[in-house]
């Protein structure tokens, strides 16, 4: 909180001009010698360690220069022209790992160099090197970071471009979704997902869609081919579930069939049992009457 | 926008150890590593501030101490952060006859006389260094934060200062002056760290008093030297609006002796009272079953840091236990709650990994994973935190359990509220299963100072059953003569309006489901009470007026007529007040004193204490002063 640097050094003048004074003529030429800070002969390790931090603050600096232009995320409907190429962008990609890479191998060589010391030492220069490497993996996240925004936006991109052509195939394909009942889980899912993946892309990029349609030259040609196979085996899917479908719909209408006649079935059996009761009754009843009018005839007669 | 000492302090170390350039804060700033040698005030002051790794981030590459060996290191700049003293100062020559290192940077922890910076220099010139010395710095952080508003002023070095130096029998004028300059150059500097002039009221007649008037003096020096003045408005950072002055209220131990034995039931006192927290660091001896052939039980020492960053100890260190109990088990539900809920996501996780196709999915999950990934380790920290404090909790518990302290907690509560006791004291004494002797002398004195007045005989009577409990009395003789000499007839009126309620309540707790057992220890409540310290402090902030507290000194270094008289001319209530108590503090004064600025801080005005002592002292290393002290005549 006090600097006294200036008072100690006020007081060095006062001794060393008490020195003079008392006559030390003998110490004189080694003052003379000294007066000027002496140039030691700095170490390996630490003329090494020194230029490796320096090197890495280089890269550090060059990064964040062209950081702004780098991650241009100028909008896309303005007239605003991204100020970096891709290829430029690329340049800046190799360059920045060509010094990262740089920078390891001299730390590795830093590391060589910390052979047998004296344990104080060591422990120091094993402390240097720990510092150089937090300070290098720093440099190289703020580098990744910034590549791993542009790919991002590589591949929304892509995404979208591919998008347009089949976002009524997609879309017909989702209203379909209700009805499939016994998919497996997976293809749902899938389905469920790159629909509702699409949906919300569609949603936020539709003003931009138009101008993603130029785009579509940029698939290549793997990923087409990837498409088409995913395409095929889709289809595929499709088709074979649809075959099911059929089989369940005559199934039904025979079920359905034998229900009603098993039903009028019913009916008449229960019809049949009626008509036997009522026959029943009326043999019995002229049965009877038979008897009854024997007996008539037969007390009549005698 | 007021920091704390505490920040400040660590504000002024990180200047230090950036050679004394403000830090700026860059996101990857290239390391410049350095090497600290410090001595061992220099390391009581640093280790409860910034740990190892922090060091290392600053780039601090080695630690070491001023007089152990140490091996040259050529081209690296040393930092040292050291008290001037003659030893400290030979040693430096000596490191520069040996050219230990390529630069120097000497920060002297209070200020360096004009004598001493001499001999370095001639020390310097010897050596044909002079170049080499870059800067040398005074950093007037002669004082330990432990916490944001509490600081000591010495812990290695406590024995010199403590109450036993100030009280005892044989002390020589020249020591007292010592520890009084020590004092106040301590005080000096948590105030040229603050960057305010305090208002400083004192009790007379006793050792406070002393101090207050160095103080004043030493500040008005300061104050009138326009050229180095360390108190002119650019010191004053810009963030600071305190329009008005802090309150300086020194206290001396003799004030209060019974706070210093009291049995305690609040987390961070009781962590200091059974397992010695030094430093905001605690050593718990923990009996580990171990699987070797010979079986039996290991006891393994564990250190924990309590650090002022841990957000559970921070809310729970000021609550009675059975709460800190509960809360603990509050925290470890949620953490498994949190910890279930990244299972799921793990498991959610690992079945549609296997899909490569949509790659809308793909970046779902990428954001689903790293920010599992940058939760893990605040949930691993919280983990380790939560096994902490059960840890400690349980050990806890068990001395409590052993000891029986929470009987002791509330008879003592009871004594110092002039209620009845439940047991006789006498009862108590002869319990052979109730504590260690010294929980027994240590109620015996709270009961000789704030009980019902006794006469001799029955004071003898206790003797007897105390020596009887294998108790050392002689603590006992030189509390009789204390009193006597100070006529505690006001005593029992401070203590007034305290008391607590038992509840037995460890069937709800039971109930609860709580982990630890607590059947047996009562969940007492602590009704607030407040302790002499803080009366004094609440009378002399409100400027109410208090019988004892009228008769306080007066002192205000920024008028220009020291005013002997000591009338007060500041009518307004203070805001803010620093609390110092010479001759021992502990933690339970802190936290009544925690509680009182909460109680009485609303919205509009805030009320801030910062708790001060000359050391920290247990309540067993007070019994052993007093030990001391009684057995010399």
């Amino acid at each position: 909180m006090a600097d006294v640097t200036n008072v100690f050094k006020a007081t060095v003048k006062a001794l060393r001009t008490r020195k003079k004074a008392t006559g030390d003529v003998t110490k004189n030429s080694q003052t003379f010698t000294t007066i000027l800070p002496s140039s030691k002969l700095k170490g390996d390790f630490e003329k090494k360690s020194k230029e490796v931090v320096q090197n890495i603050s280089k890269l550090k600096d060059f990064l964040m220069e062209h950081r702004k232009a780098y991650v241009s995320t100028g909008s896309h409907l303005s007239a605003e022209t991204s100020t970096m190429t891709d290829s430029e962008r690329d340049q800046i990609d190799e360059e920045a790992e060509k010094v990262i890479h740089m920078c390891q191998t001299s730390v590795a060589l830093i590391k060589n160099l910390n052979g047998s010391q004296h344990s104080q030492v060591k422990e120091h220069r094993t402390a240097v090197i720990r510092l150089i490497e937090d300070y290098l993996k720093g440099v190289c996240k703020v580098y990744s970071e910034q590549r791993a925004v542009r790919v991002k936006r590589v591949v929304d991109r892509k995404r979208l471009s591919k998008l347009e052509p089949d976002k009524l195939f997609k879309q017909r394909r989702a209203n379909k979704q209700p009805t499939f009942s016994e998919n497996t889980n997976q293809s749902s899912r899938q389905d469920q997902s790159t629909s509702e993946g699409d949906r919300s892309p569609t949603k936020s990029k539709k003003a931009t869609s138009e101008e993603k349609m130029e785009e579509e030259e940029e698939i290549s040609t793997e990923e087409a081919q990837m498409f088409e196979r995913e395409n095929a085996a889709l289809f595929e899917e499709m088709s074979s579930v649809s075959e099911e479908e059929k089989d369940i719909d005559r199934i039904e209408q025979v079920v359905v069939g034998s229900t009603e006649n098993i039903k009028e079935g019913n009916e008449e059996i229960r019809q049949a049992m009626k008509n036997s009761a009522g026959f029943r009754v009326y043999i019995l009843f002229f049965l009877l009457l038979l008897t009854l009018s024997l007996l008539f005839l037969d007390w009549y007669n005698g | 926008m007021a920091s704390s000492l505490r920040e400040k302090q660590i504000l002024a170390l990180k200047r230090m150890l950036n050679f004394n350039v403000p830090a700026t804060k860059a996101t990857t700033t290239e390391p410049q590593w350095k090497v600290l040698v410090y001595d061992r005030f220099g390391q009581d002051i640093i280790s409860p501030l910034l740990t190892v790794k922090e060091l290392r981030d600053m780039g601090v590459t080695l630690h070491l101490k001023l007089h152990s060996e140490r091996d040259p290191i050529p081209d690296v700049p040393a930092i040292y952060f050291v008290m001037p003293t003659d030893d400290n100062i030979r040693r430096i020559g000596q490191d520069f006859q040996s050219q230990l290192y390529e630069t120097y940077y000497l920060n002297f922890i209070s200020a360096i006389s004009r004598q001493r910076l001499e001999e370095i220099a001639s020390a310097a010139i010897h050596s044909n260094c002079v170049s080499q010395v870059s800067k040398v710095f005074d950093q007037y952080l002669n004082f330990i934060s432990l916490e944001d508003d509490m600081f000591t002023l010495r812990h290695q070095d406590r024995d010199s200062i403590s109450y036993y130096a100030l009280n005892k029998g044989d002390v020589k004028d020249t020591e007292i002056e010592h520890i009084m300059d020590t004092v106040v150059d301590s005080l000096f500097s948590v105030f040229v760290t603050l960057g305010t002039v305090p208002i400083i009221r004192c009790p007379r007649g006793n050792a406070a008093e002393m101090v207050a008037e160095k103080l004043d003096k030493k500040l008005r020096e300061n104050i009138r030297d326009a050229r180095s003045s360390f108190f002119t408005s650019d010191n004053i950072q810009a963030g600071q609006f305190s329009f008005q002055r802090p309150l300086l209220v020194l206290l001396d131990r003799n004030l209060d002796l019974a706070t210093m034995l009291h049995h305690t039931w609040t987390y961070q006192a009781l962590s200091h009272d059974v397992f010695d927290l030094q430093l905001n660091r605690v050593d718990i001896e923990e009996s580990v079953e171990s699987r070797t052939p010979a079986g039996g039980v290991v006891k393994k020492k564990k250190t924990y840091d309590l650090q002022p960053f841990d957000k559970f100890w921070q809310a729970q260190k000021g609550s009675p236990f059975p709460a800190v109990a509960e809360a603990v088990q509050v925290e470890l539900d949620s953490y498994r709650t949190q910890e279930g809920e990244v299972k799921k996501l793990k498991a959610a996780m690992g079945i549609e990994g296997e899909d490569e196709s949509a790659i809308s999915m793909l970046s779902d999950h990428t954001a689903k994973l790293t920010s599992t990934v940058s939760s893990l380790p605040e949930l691993l920290e919280r983990k380790r935190l939560i096994d902490q404090h059960t840890n400690i909790a349980t050990a806890l518990l068990e001395q409590i359990k052993a000891r029986k302290l929470d009987v002791y907690f509330e008879t003592e509560e009871k004594l110092m509220g002039k209620s009845v006791l439940d047991q006789s004291l006498m009862d108590m004494i002869n319990d052979h299963e109730c504590g260690t002797p010294q929980d027994k002398v240590r109620l015996f004195i709270i009961a000789l100072l704030c009980g019902p007045p006794m006469s001799d005989a029955e004071i003898d009577q206790y003797l007897i059953a105390l020596t009887g409990a294998n108790c050392d009395t002689s603590a006992l003789s030189y509390i009789r003569k204390w009193k006597a000499y100070t006529k505690m007839t006001a005593a029992p009126s401070q203590y007034a309006g305290g008391g607590t309620k038992t509840v037995g309540m460890f069937s709800k707790l039971m109930n609860q489901g709580s982990q630890f057992l607590m059947e047996g220890v009562k969940n007492l409540v602590i009704k607030k009470h407040n302790l002499p310290a803080t009366r004094v402090v609440d009378a002399l902030m409100d400027m109410k007026s208090l019988q004892d507290v009228d008769d306080f000194r007066y002192f205000d270094p920024k008028l220009l007529r020291s005013d002997s008289s000591g009338i007060p001319r500041n009518k307004s209530p203070f805001q803010e007040a620093y609390v110092f108590m010479v001759g021992g503090g502990n933690y339970i004064e802190y936290q009544n004193l925690v509680d009182y600025a909460k109680n009485k801080s609303n919205a509009g005005a805030p009320r801030k204490v910062v708790y001060g002592c000359s050391d920290l002292t247990s309540a067993t290393q007070f019994l052993k002063q007093l030990e001391r002290l009684g057995s010399e005549n």
